[in-house]
């Protein structure tokens, strides 16, 4: 093969992080977060997900770099609802960005960009666990194991430490969160580091219709309270 | 119906209000404490998708085995390690060591099945090149520390790594 960049007959800009931009590129991302954190009502991340898009297909990583850092968390709170261990999810995440760049030119309207993301996110995290569950069936296949009690993966999301979470208030919204069915979990998740024009996105990765993701937010908003209550936590109320 | 399911909870059809949005910060606050996204993780990604933008035809290998927490950069990582990546072409097993001189990293490696190829261990500053000898054995020496990927030139269609953290 040739050398780096021969594929392609616009090879794509260098991504770099923050810390190893110069000092005065490091000002610029430094206003370009601060614009970044307070969005005009109309901006969601969506929208920066198509700005940065379209700045990339330039040859414009700036905006690029931000979204990663900005929207990554969503990816990996994705990816990990769905069952997927830290390392396993570790690379899905970053395995998703790089699918990104192969799709720069194909995804043909800007703004499904972040649909794009997190349903590439989703399925490759179901193949993770699919291939994580055939692995284990072939591990109990084994005489002495027991199938019941082997079987299952590993919890995706684990009870967090005591230690890290000292705050009395702090466990009990733990505690109430973990009570909720799964999916109000999930969906709690990822509309808390979302946008709400981003909940058609969000609705296409988790498989909701679009039209009910709102009430379904505040039903399970609510519910939380409700647990909260039971439990004798009343500041939220 | 799916509309039903809360219908006996008080105020599930009220707007997003303030405190809502308090809570929501709350869980999001909550969730990754419990289980924080990776340190280095953006990192990784945009080094990723650098290498993704040059050579768009990568096939990805999978890390097949490590032992917890040392191939990212949450371990100090001075003892040796051992990471096994797997194709469905080729393995790479890689063993890291401490360079000669101080923070640099020795590679030593095996391809499987054993071939004298190409490999390129590619940083965000640079590349580093040798090849494979008969027996699938190369030596990468007092390379930096710091994100890496191996990309293992072979047939029209070369392999690359995850991106890792030497």
């Amino acid at each position: 093969m040739g050398g780096p960049g021969g594929r392609r007959a616009s090879p794509r800009p260098a991504l770099r992080s923050w810390g190893a931009a110069g000092a005065s590129g490091a000002r610029d991302h430094e206003d370009a977060r601060r614009e970044m954190t307070s969005p005009p009502e109309t901006e969601s991340l969506g929208d920066r997900a198509a700005a940065a898009l379209l700045g990339y297909r330039e040859g414009r990583a700036d905006a690029m770099s931000e979204f990663v850092r900005e929207a990554t968390p969503l990816l990996w709170r994705t990816v990990r609802a769905q069952g997927v261990p830290r390392e396993a999810a570790d690379d899905v995440v970053q395995q998703t960005w790089a699918a990104l760049v192969g799709h720069v030119e194909s995804i043909s309207e800007p703004k499904a960009t972040l649909k794009w993301l997190l349903v590439t996110a989703r399925r490759a995290a179901w193949e993770v666990v699919r291939k994580g569950r055939a692995d284990e069936q072939r591990r109990t296949e084994l005489p002495d194991d027991d199938a019941e009690t082997s079987a299952t993966l590993p919890d995706p999301t684990p009870g967090p430490e005591a230690e890290l979470l000292r705050d009395e208030r702090d466990r009990l919204l733990w505690g109430a969160l973990r009570q909720l069915p799964d999916r109000c979990q999930e969906l709690l998740r990822l509309v808390s580091l979302a946008d709400r024009p981003d909940y058609r996105s969000i609705s296409a990765a988790i498989g909701m219709p679009v039209g009910s993701i709102g009430a379904t937010r505040g039903r399970c908003l609510a519910k939380l309270r409700a647990v909260l209550t039971e439990q004798g936590e009343t500041s939220w109320t | 119906m799916d509309m039903t399911y809360f219908d006996d909870v008080p105020g599930a059809e009220e707007p997003l209000d303030a405190s809502d949005v308090a809570l929501l910060a709350r869980v999001a606050e909550l969730s990754e404490r419990a289980d924080p996204v990776p340190e280095g993780l953006v990192e990784r990604s945009l080094f990723a998708m650098t290498l993704a933008g040059l050579e768009s035809e990568v096939m990805e290998l999978m890390v097949l085995e490590a032992p917890a927490g040392t191939v990212r950069s949450d371990a100090p990582p001075l003892e040796t390690r051992t990471i096994t990546f797997t194709h469905e072409r080729l393995t790479v097993m890689i063993a890291l060591s401490p360079g000669n001189t101080p923070r640099t990293v020795r590679v030593d490696g095996w391809l499987a099945p054993a071939d004298t190829l190409t490999i390129v261990l590619r940083r965000p500053d640079g590349d580093h090149r040798t090849t494979a000898d008969d027996d699938g054995r190369f030596v990468l020496e007092d390379v930096p520390r710091g994100l890496a990927s191996l990309l293992v030139e072979q047939d029209d269609v070369p392999i690359t790594t995850p991106v890792i953290e030497l």
